[in-house]
């Protein structure tokens, strides 16, 4: 009997260990695609698209160097407006556009300015600095910078589903408008197209 | 017996479903689950980093070039308005590249010969000078003759000394709004009209075509208290161009007389 118990132990204690949690840590940059939804090698690649498509030109310089060529060398300065997803998943999108706007600002070809969200903190910060900070170091009112152009953008997604089977289609857009005459002044695109089978029977 | 038959009519159901199932090519992935992808989002703002340093010092060079050019050889009036940033008439093809702190690149010339009309290469990236945004330069033997500013109600020319004026500037725009609350008025629309109009006579104060105008739209508005005030106004102001033109004539005459008055001495000194 004692040793019927010993071996039921052992066995539960082989179950539980055998259940036990295990992390393994990756390179960010290795693409592992469980489910099927969108995932941190997607957003990669919509940035790394986009960031290229953003610095090429179609014919001649990009839409940064031609500005820099209209107006004596400034850069133009960009607002990243609502990117809005359209599909059905939940997509942060917050994610490739920090990476835009990474790019954008080590480039050197574009200043970015804060967005509507993130300006009223700056805003309200700079309000105090008037009653509480000293004459020498306060940051100054009506000096922010106005941006000539504000980033758009939607991300957009067709299902197609049969059995265990899936086509998932995403397609993101971006576009740059010219905040005075509303001229689109460039736009970016990149999809992303998956086949995902999953097994009609799972053991675990 | 029975188990067989169910075996059968299972195995028929899943070859029927199999059949039904849409047929396709095997799919080709492009990329293996597991596979190092590492982010070309580096090298493309490293690229782009190289690209704008080299433009913004080509830009800068240009620039240097062109300023060198413009101020090279210009009289003092055309020398303040290449340091203000603003065209004016008689300018050289450099000193509007330096007054507009552009360079060749971001112009499209036209024509030949004795005219030449500059153009912004991009219309949605047009040049400016501290003024507004330029539409078009016309040079005429190498010089400018006129230009035109792209403005809100649409393109004022510029081509004397006295048109680029800020009094000039705010009379053809007051002219360019007056202009379209006609056209409003013409359809009948007498509100906007009128909006236009006043707008006119914020921009040029004690115009009396705008006041004229401002007291017709009034009256076709059934507004005849504010109307008639209107029409005294107007009334008043052609009184005060009246006395205005009066001074200017005797102002004429006052030069004419002082003229006549030398002549004089002189025809009767020399006469002795």
């Amino acid at each position: 009997m004692k040793s019927f118990a010993r071996a039921a132990l052992a066995a539960a204690l082989l179950a539980t260990a055998g259940c036990a949690t295990q992390v393994t840590r990756v390179s960010p940059d290795q693409a592992y695609d469980l489910s099927g939804k969108w995932n941190d090698v997607d957003s990669r690649q919509v940035a790394d698209a986009i960031i290229r498509q953003s610095f090429e030109g179609a014919a001649g310089p990009s839409w940064s160097v031609s500005y820099m060529q209209a107006h004596a060398g400034r850069r133009p300065t960009v607002i990243v407006g609502s990117i809005r997803n359209r599909s059905m998943e939940h997509i942060p999108v917050e994610t490739f556009v920090r990476d835009l706007e990474r790019a954008y600002l080590a480039s050197g070809q574009v200043q970015v300015v804060a967005s509507a969200d993130e300006r009223d903190e700056v805003r309200a910060e700079r309000l105090d600095q008037q009653e509480n900070a000293s004459a020498d170091t306060r940051a100054r009112l009506g000096k922010e910078r106005g941006a000539s152009y504000m980033l758009q953008g939607d991300i957009s997604s067709i299902v197609d589903r049969e059995g265990g089977r899936r086509v998932v289609y995403y397609q993101v857009d971006m576009t740059l408008v010219d905040l005075e005459t509303n001229a689109k002044t460039w736009t970016g695109q990149h999809r992303i197209k998956k086949f995902i089978e999953q097994p009609r029977v799972r053991l675990f | 017996m029975m188990k067989k038959t169910q075996a059968a009519a299972a195995a028929a159901a899943l070859a029927l479903a199999a059949a039904c199932a849409p047929r396709m090519q095997p799919v080709r992935p492009i990329q293996a689950n597991g596979a190092m992808v590492p982010s070309t989002a580096d090298a493309t703002v490293a690229a782009a980093r190289d690209e704008a340093h080299a433009e913004r010092a080509r830009i800068a060079a240009e620039q240097e070039r062109t300023m060198d050019a413009a101020l090279a050889a210009c009289t003092p009036s055309t020398c303040n308005a290449v340091a203000r940033g603003e065209l004016s008439v008689g300018m050289t093809r450099e000193q509007v590249l330096a007054a507009t702190r552009t360079g060749e690149v971001a112009w499209e010339a036209r024509g030949g010969g004795a005219v030449t009309t500059l153009t912004p290469r991009d219309e949605g990236r047009a040049p400016a000078d501290a003024v507004a945004e330029v539409a078009y330069v016309t040079l005429q033997n190498g010089r400018v003759a006129s230009y035109a500013y792209r403005e809100p109600q649409g393109l004022r020319l510029v081509s004397s000394a006295a048109e680029a004026t800020p009094a000039a500037q705010a009379r053809a725009r007051a002219e360019a709004l007056r202009r379209e609350g006609d056209d409003f008025a013409l359809a009948g629309d007498f509100q906007r009209a009128l909006d236009r109009y006043d707008r006119a006579d914020v921009i040029a104060p004690g115009d009396p075509e705008t006041t004229l105008r401002i007291a017709r739209a009034l009256d076709k508005q059934l507004r005849p208290y504010e109307a008639a005030i209107r029409y005294r106004l107007f009334l008043h102001q052609l009184e005060i161009e009246k006395i205005r033109a009066y001074g200017e004539v005797y102002a004429g005459m006052a030069a004419a007389a002082a003229e006549a008055r030398s002549r004089i001495l002189v025809l009767e000194r020399s006469g002795r």
